[in-house]
Formats: C-alpha cells, structure tokens, sequence
C-alpha cells in the first residue's frame, strides 16, 4: 500500500461523514451494548464473588444440617470432644434496616474467639472482641455501609428481622484487611453468634459449621463423614458459591446473546457501508487495477478503510459501554436479587478481560463484515468497460443461487435444532444460521415483491410510482442489501419484544390458575424471592381462627441437600384446593396426589427437571434429619416462579422425616358471603404489632407479582430499545448511501426538468417503498425468531415451556418503525439533491 | 524508431471471443501486432471492432482465448495475475476516453500514484510529478481535485500520470473521444510531443482519422481481424 493508495481510501471514507459516522455510530451502540452488559454482570459476580471469599475466608468445608439448621450441641462435640480447633460456627441471616427499606445487611454471627485466621479477608474491627460480645444487639459494619444508612458508631437503629422489629448497636467499624477487600464486606454486618442467635431467633441453632480440613485429606474426610450425626452433611465450602454462579449462567447467558443480537445489526450496518462503498466505486477500483494496483492491495485498501472505522466505533463503543454499564448495574443487580440471591454491588469493576473482549470483538466483527465486500473488491476486473448493467444483470442472474444457499443456511438451523443437544450456544448457532439464510433469500424476496408491487404502484401514484418500484429492482445490488440489513434488525426487537410478551401472557395465566385464596399473608421478604422467613406458629394458629376463613392452606419454603448442593424445597398441604393450582407436565394428576401423600415422594418444577436432568421415577437422596433417604419422583409441575427449579413435597411427607414446623406462607379462602377487604381488615387486626406480616390479596398478589416479572425483564426491555436504535440508524445509513450514490442520476433528473419537490417525492416513494418491504419482509422473519426465543433458547436456557402470544400491535409497530427510518432517511439526501445545483452534480 | 530493437509488445495469432446468449461472439481473430520502442501507432477500427478489447489483452488486464502475448519481452500467458499487474505498473501507462481520475486524489497525487506503486516515495518523486504538470501547463493546479478542472485539463493531468513512471508504452483509448476538436488536437500535440521526447512507444486506439497523420504506423481492424494501412489511404 502506498501512501496515495491510503490517502484514496481515507478521502473516501470522509466523503460522505455523515453516513461514515452513522456507521461508526451503528459499531459504537453495538459495542457498548455488549462491553456495557458483560461489565454489569461480572461486576455483579465479582461482588459476589468477593463477599463469598470474604465469608467463607480459608474454610474448605462447610457442616450443615436440614432446615432448622444444627445443634450447637454439635460444635461442643467437634471441638471439644474431637478434638478439631479449626472449626467456627457460623449463624446467618438477612435484616432490613426499618429506616431505608431498600437496603438488606447480611447478619453473620461469629464466634471471634474461634475465627483466628479462617476468616482474615473481614478484617479486624476497630474494637475489642469483648465489647460485642458484652454489648447487646452489637454489630461491626464496613465504613462505606454505615455512611450510607447514616448511622454513627454507638447509635443504635432499627431493623426488621422476620418482621419483627429490634434494635442493633453499631459497636464499630470493619476494617479492610487490604485495599478493596471493603467491597467484600459491603452490606455485612458482623455479630457475635450469641447476640446473632437471639437476634435471629436461632437460639442453640447454628447455620453451619466452617472448618478447615486437615491437609484435605481424602481419608479424614470421609472419616469425619461417617462419624457425623444423622442429618447432617459436610460439603466443600466452594460448592455453595459454585452452584450459586451456576443458577445465574443462563441469565448471563441470555443477556450475553440478547446484547450480541444488538452487534449483530451493527455487523449488518457495517456490511452495508462497506458494500456500498465498494459497490459505489467498482468504476474508480477498475481505474486503479488498470494502473497496476493488485488484487491484495484492493483487497487491502477496503479493509484498511473498515478498520479504520472498527478502530472509531470500538474506541466510542468502550467509552460508552462503560458509561452504559454503569446506568444498567443498578438493572441487573436488582434482577439478581429479585430471582438469585441478594448481592450489593456498587461500582462496575472494569474487568480487563471484558475490556479485551470488547476490542477484540468491535475489530474482529467488523473486519468480518468488511470481508465479503473487501472480497469481492478484488473481483472487480482491471477493465473499465464492465457496466453496471452487468453486474445487475449477473446478481439477478444468480438470484437462485442465492436462493438455494439461503435455503442450506436454514436447513442446516434445522439440523441444529433437532440435535438433542441441551446447551443454548447450539440453539444459537441455529439462529445465527437462519439469520444468515435470510440474509442470502431477502435479494429475490425484494426482487419479487418489486415486481408485484409494480403495476399497483403504477395505478396508485402514477410514474414516479412506477419509477420509485423499478428503481428497487433495477439497484437490486444495493436495495437488497439495504432490505436485508433493516429486516434483520427490526424482525430482532420483533422476535425479542414477542418472546417479552409470551412470557409474560404465560406467567400471568400460570398466576391466575395457582393464585387461588383470596388473601396471602407471608413474613415480609428480603430482596430475594423465595423467602424463608417463618410466621411464628401460635400467630398462625390465631390466624387460622380469624372469623370469615373458610378455608386456610399452608405452605413452608426451605432448602434441603441434595447432592451436597442447597435446593428449595416447597412443603404444601394436599387439601383439594392446595391441589388445584397444580398443572403437571409429566405424571397423572389421579396418580401423583396419592403418591406424595403417603409414599416418600416429590414432585419437581419443570425448570428443576431441565436443569438437574431428571425424571418421573427417579430417586432423589436428600438429607433428612435422619439422614439421607431416598424420594420418588412422582411429577413435573409447570412452575414459572422459580428459574432455578423447585422441589415440593406434601406436608405429611416433610414432617415424617424432618422435624421442623415452620410456616412461611398462609392463603386464606374467604367464607362465602365474606368480602376480600373485610377478610383482610380482620386478618390484620388478628396479627396486630407481634409480628409484622404482610396481607395481600388475591389481585395485590398478581399485580406485585407481574411487578417483579417487568422488573426482571426491564434490562431486555432496555437491550430492545438500545437494539431499535441500531436498527434505526442500520435503515437510515444504508437507504441513505443508496440515494446518495444516486446523486448523479438524480441531478440528470433534475435536469431534464424535476422539481425539486418533485425529487422528493420521487426519493421518499423508493425509500418508503424499501422501508415497507424491509417492514413485511421482517414480519414472517420476527415471528421465527420468537418463536425460536421461546421454543428453543428460553426453554434450553430455564426450561420453561412458554406459549407463543402475537401480539398485532409489535407486528405494525415493526412496519412502521422500519417506514418511518426510511422515510426519515430520504429526507437529507432529498434536502441535498433539491439544494444542489444540477450541472455540478452531473460534474462529480 | 528503431526497427532492430527488441519489441516492447508483441501478439501472436491473438483471437478473442465471448459467450454471448449461448452463441460465440469472435472480437479479434488471429491477431499478429508488434510495436517498437518510440514508435507512434495509430489503431483504427469502428465503435465495437475490438480495439478496447485488443489494448486490454496487450496491458495484461484480460486474456486471450488463443494465441500469445509478449510485454517487454515476457510472455503474459504465462505469467498469474499478479504477476501481469505488476508488469503493467512498471511498463504500461494509460489514458481513457473517460479521463478516469481519481476524484478523491488532488491532481498531483493522481500523477504520484503510478510513481509510489512503482516504489518511488521520495520528495524526487512529488518533483517529478509538479515538473510533469509543468509541462502539460498545469503549473499551480496541483492541489486541487479532478472535478475542479475542465475536461481538457483533466485529460492533460490524465496524460501526465501515464507517463509519471516512465513507461515503455502508452496505450490510448480513445483519448479525445470526450473532448472538442480543438482541445482533443491540443492533448494530442502534448502526447505526442511528450512520447517522441521521452521516446516511449504510443499505441492510440480510435476511430478518428484525422490521428492518422501523427502515426508512424497506421493499423485497422476489420471484421475482428489486423490490416496494416498505407498512411494516405488511411487518411481517407
């Protein structure tokens, strides 16, 4: 390359800045979609992460017990009898300080004069030991934590634990270990394990025991096993954070892909300039062949001008990812926390990785896309007599080849759909494939709907009609890429606004069916979902004589082991009516009531069966209280409740093997003749200042719940609006270089006497008439990806079986975002022409 | 002219057809051509005889369907595509009916490019291009880009970017096919004037008879095939 050659390439590329800054634009949004979304959800993990190492500090394993959690007896045992000094118990729970609701403290009660080194990364706090343990209600928090909920060391505040209300003290502050260790510390506040037991009402409970196995190893562990009481496990202390890390993969994943999608339109733009631009100056690269330029120097030349625009998009697109990734934190932690676990994340952690991943990905996607063009650069012939009519004639010509190829891309989609393979990325490539496809049949799609439209535009509106339609097909080299570039884009906010909806349709008729009392009552829950608060059990039995019940049904949610590894567990009465939310996808419902009322048998959430691979019939070994029994897998229930999965097991079951009562959750049928409100009013009065529970009714219930479904899907919300941006300036760049290249023969109209309103209408009938293909041609195109969002990737990724739901509104709403674009991108190049003096537009 | 010295181009029984809607179409059939270094060699022939197709097959830009060409002494059937555009870069200067400059290039970088592909970057190099524009009469243009100039000049920049880089031949299409009379006399004069100088050979494709008078040589051709004119008699 010489400089020259280099000066050529850059002059072109400023030529036009407008439409090389909408490309540029179009790569930057990509980017900072992707870069913003990665950095929010490692930030995210990170957090996690950190606070997990923090609370677990060199333990290798945990000792834990069934829902009621363990003796302190067991503790004694250990070290005293046992001999084992490197143990330390361990009492945890989640408070609400009452005055900032939207914060959660992770109570961790610990025996300070056993730590030593377990847990070093807490750091030490800034008083003696004996003050907390003397000083009731007394906590450590971090600096930062204690700043924010405004309260200074020795002021006592007010939190709410199961509901009830108590008083902490703040004794002192943590002090980091190391710098940044205090991100690890955030939102935890220390006690010590006698004050956290009464605090949390765990009295001669422990959560778990941590230790610290001798050398690892495997004899001793398998030992200290067996010799453990019946009940109770002993698992690593990695397993807990790794399952956690595991149940968020598929979210991350989705987010992962919904934000590729976003690049994926932005490739497409940047396919589409660099096409046009080669497509534009088949002439000007002849010239240059014939002077001697090589091939590879074409070739180069082309791909030198897309890095330089890789280069610019990708360096906004850091910029602006990192800005944006900051705006979607607060989005993705709070979907997190609604659906996972409860995690404080304050500042995006710039991930190196994610960084290099990003650059990497804005240069490699573009130069991708900038391949094919570049490609067929060095195709153009070193003689200048090849006219453009040929190279029409020639992709007309080839119109079935491309056809035939678009038809193996999607045969071969077919194929990877019908793999049995469970992993989403496969499910992916399929999409990837069926985009391409389309990408490779939208050329004669245009072609024919051209052609048809022809003799009815012609009727409409006379022989700019006629012209506007002809002109489509006689540029089908550019109009199709155009065409295609917009309906992938706006068939992508089609297919993911569809998939938004369906799920939604889905979880609110699920809601309907399962919601059947007319009042719920639950402790108030902390940021996670599944709360295993419990309601003090003689406020329950009041509860269940309130005047205007008919009809009460009980629910416990809690963890158990299996396989070493947490699952919720769902303890339900089997009353009629307990039974009737109940829809199984697998088992009969005449078989499976029976079954868990008197055998050892449970019944598992669809999401359950799809992630952990099981099957009616299947034993599943959970620890007991007397150890680890087998259960029968008797059904799979439609669940949509939990992505994560659930076990449910009937109350009889539960209470043969452990020997926990707790109630989490109340639903109360009113008597007939009883309204909703007055069951509500009575319900309240009943509970009164004991305890503070939460009354909710039927409707209450729905609503909130549906309230949390759009919480959870506010961050694909915001990636559909983000990816409708790309696809917007995708429309406005390609239909705009389509009319600029036009400049020449639009000036020769000009000449030969169109007005220049005349001009406008001409241009806004071609790129409106574009705008409308490209709007019905990603009609057909968004439903399957939909219906792929929903059949293949949602239920690969959650397992959950979803309905597809159309929605007509998204359907016109895709029309007229893609004829609004292309009427929007008429209008500058429109201005330009009718402003330009005709003579020196036929000079250029 | 010096009709001993080794040929800077030579075609041997050259044919060249096309597939046009199934049937053969034979542009050039069994041409014999050689052109001597200095020489002026005028090739007539009516729009669509072949001459386009002739000066491509001589610039190593297409390939004859028979037959063989030889460029300074290298036979182009042999050689890969690469390797016939590098031969044209160092050996072959061109000038179109259509001017085709580069638009986005100033004029003195149009005149750079043939010099830099040839691997000569230095500041000689933009001396030699503005003493070339000197001499076509475009002193002081050299910043300014192709569409700022008249079709005259623009041809006149063309010219001296086919010689830039000291070319055994130039080949001419057309050259005054887009220009008036007088302007097309004027940028003929400069060619012709500028190759007999620098003693390149000038191969002018056109159907103007009135070149006829410059040639050294007049050729023709006729129903795809390579006659030699008396001068007088081409003239009328």
């Amino acid at each position: 390359m010489t400089p020259t050659l280099w000066r050529f390439g850059w002059r072109s590329l400023i030529r036009h800045p407008l439409l090389t800054g909408l490309s540029v634009l179009g790569i930057a949004l990509g980017i900072a979609v992707v870069v913003a979304m990665d950095l929010a959800s490692q930030s995210a993990r990170r957090a996690f992460g950190l606070s997990a190492e923090a609370v677990s500090g060199r333990a290798t394993h945990s000792i834990v017990g069934g829902p009621s959690g363990l003796d302190d007896g067991l503790y004694r045992h250990l070290r005293v009898e046992l001999g084992i000094q490197s143990a330390a118990p361990v009492v945890e729970g989640f408070v609400r300080p009452a005055k900032s609701p939207g914060h959660t403290l992770r109570i961790l009660g610990l025996d300070f004069l056993a730590e030593r080194n377990l847990r070093a990364r807490l750091g030490n706090g800034s008083v003696d030991v004996r003050t907390l343990i003397t000083t009731p209600g007394a906590v450590l928090l971090a600096a930062t934590t204690a700043a924010e909920l405004r309260i200074e060391v020795g002021q006592s505040f007010p939190v709410l634990i199961n509901g009830v209300e108590r008083n902490l003290t703040l004794a002192g502050l943590i002090r980091a270990s190391r710098a940044g260790a205090l991100q690890a510390v955030d939102d935890l506040a220390l006690m010590d394990i006698a004050s956290a037991q009464e605090a949390l009402g765990k009295l001669g409970r422990l959560d778990r025991i941590d230790l610290v196995a001798p050398g690892q190893d495997p004899q001793w562990i398998e030992g200290f096993r067996a010799a453990l009481p019946p009940g109770v496990e002993l698992i690593r202390a990695s397993a807990r954070s790794q399952s956690l890390d595991q149940l968020t993969r598929a979210f991350r994943l989705n987010l992962t892909a919904l934000s590729l999608l976003a690049l994926l339109v932005g490739v497409f733009l940047i396919y589409n300039t660099m096409t046009f631009s080669v497509v534009q100056r088949r002439e000007l690269l002849g010239v240059l062949r014939a002077l001697g330029v090589t091939r590879r120097q074409v070739f180069s030349l082309v791909l030198g001008e897309a890095l330089v625009l890789a280069i610019a998009g990708t360096a906004f697109g850091m910029v602006g990812g990192i800005a944006l990734g900051q705006g979607l934190l607060p989005l993705v932690t709070r979907t997190i926390n609604d659906l996972y676990f409860v995690v404080t994340v304050r500042q995006l952690s710039l991930d190196g990785l994610t960084l290099a991943k990003g650059i990497a990905l804005g240069l490699g996607a573009t130069l991708a896309a900038a391949l094919p063009p570049a490609l067929e650069s060095t195709r153009v012939a070193p003689n200048i007599v090849l006219q453009r009519s040929v190279v029409e004639s020639r992709l007309r010509a080839r119109l079935p080849q491309f056809g035939l190829l678009g038809g193996s891309f999607w045969l071969m989609a077919l194929m990877l759909f019908a793999l049995p393979s469970r992993d989403p990325l496969v499910a992916f490539a399929g999409l990837a494939a069926v985009l391409v496809g389309f990408a490779l049949l939208s050329p004669a799609a245009t072609y024919l709907l051209a052609s048809g439209a022809r003799p009815l535009l012609e009727k409409m509106l006379g022989l700019p009609g006629r012209i506007a339609a002809r002109g489509v097909i006689t540029s089908l080299s550019r109009t199709a890429i155009a065409v295609a570039a917009l309906s992938i884009a706006v068939a992508t906010t089609v297919g993911v606004s569809m998939m938004v909806d369906s799920f939604r349709a889905t979880v609110s008729s699920w809601l309907e069916s399962s919601l059947i009392a007319d009042v719920y009552a639950t402790v108030p829950g902390m940021a996670s979902r599944l709360s295993d608060a419990t309601i003090r059990p003689e406020l329950v039995e009041k509860l269940r004589r309130a005047p205007g019940v008919q009809a009460v049904t009980s629910v416990r949610t809690t963890r158990a082991l299996w396989k070493e590894r947490p699952v919720d567990l769902v303890v339900a009465d089997l009353s009629a009516t307990s039974r009737h939310p109940y829809r199984f996808a697998e088992g009969r419902p005449e078989e499976i009531w029976p079954a868990l009322e008197r055998s050892d048998a449970v019944a598992v959430s669809e999401p359950f069966a799809f992630h952990h691979r099981v099957d009616v019939d299947q034993l599943m070994e959970l620890t007991t209280d007397d150890g680890i029994r087998p259960f029968r897998i008797v059904g799979v229930y439609y669940d949509y409740g939990s992505d994560r999965g659930l076990v449910m097991m009937s109350r009889q079951t539960y209470q043969r093997h452990f020997r926990d009562r707790a109630i989490t959750g109340l639903g109360f049928i009113a008597a007939p003749g009883y309204s909703v409100e007055k069951l509500l009013g009575e319900l309240r009065a009943i509970a009164g200042g004991d305890q503070q529970l939460l009354f909710r009714s039927n409707r209450a219930l729905r609503e909130t719940s549906l309230e949390i479904f759009d919480r959870t899907f506010a961050i694909t919300q915001v990636l559909r609006l983000l990816s409708v941006l790309v696809a917007f300036i995708g429309v406005l760049s390609a239909l705009m270089a389509l009319q600029l290249e036009r400049g020449r023969e639009l000036a020769l109209m000009r000449a030969l006497g169109l007005s220049p309103r005349e001009l406008w209408k001409l241009m806004a009938y071609q790129t409106g008439l574009m705008g409308l293909f490209a709007g019905l041609l990603s009609l057909p195109l968004g439903l399957l990806l939909a219906h792929i969002l929903v059949h293949a990737i949602n239920k690969r990724s959650f397992g959950w079986t979803l309905r597809l739901s159309v929605e007509p509104t998204i359907l016109f709403q895709a029309v007229a975002i893609a004829m609004l674009a292309a009427l929007l991108a008429g209008i500058y190049p429109g201005w330009r022409m009718s402003r330009a003096n005709p003579a020196a537009a036929l000079r250029e | 002219m010096s009709r001993g010295a080794e040929p800077v181009v030579e075609a041997r029984g050259v044919s060249k057809s096309y597939r046009e809607a199934g049937a053969e179409h034979l542009v050039l059939s069994a041409v014999d051509l050689v052109v001597r270094p200095s020489e002026f060699v005028v090739l007539l022939g009516k729009s669509g005889s072949g001459k386009s197709t002739l000066l491509n097959l001589i610039s190593g830009m297409d390939t004859p369907s028979s037959g063989e060409v030889w460029l300074a002494g290298k036979p182009l059937q042999t050689l890969s595509e690469e390797e016939r555009t590098q031969l044209r870069r160092r050996y072959i200067g061109f000038v179109f009916q259509a001017f085709n400059l580069l638009p986005t290039l100033t004029v003195e970088e149009n005149v750079l490019l043939p010099l830099e592909l040839n691997g000569v970057f230095d500041r000689k190099s933009h001396e030699a291009a503005r003493r070339l524009l000197e001499r076509v009469g475009l002193a002081g243009r050299n910043h300014q880009y192709p569409d700022r100039l008249s079709g005259g000049e623009q041809q006149r920049v063309a010219v001296a970017r086919a010689l830039a880089h000291r070319p055994l031949l130039l080949l001419a299409d057309e050259p005054t096919g887009n220009l008036d009379a007088d302007t097309g006399r004027q940028v003929l004069d400069l060619l012709e004037e500028l190759a007999r100088e620098t003693g390149r050979a000038v191969l002018v494709a056109t159907h103007d008879r009135e070149m006829v008078s410059r040639a050294d040589r007049v050729l023709q051709l006729v129903q795809g095939r390579l006659v030699a004119r008396p001068k007088l008699q081409a003239a009328r």
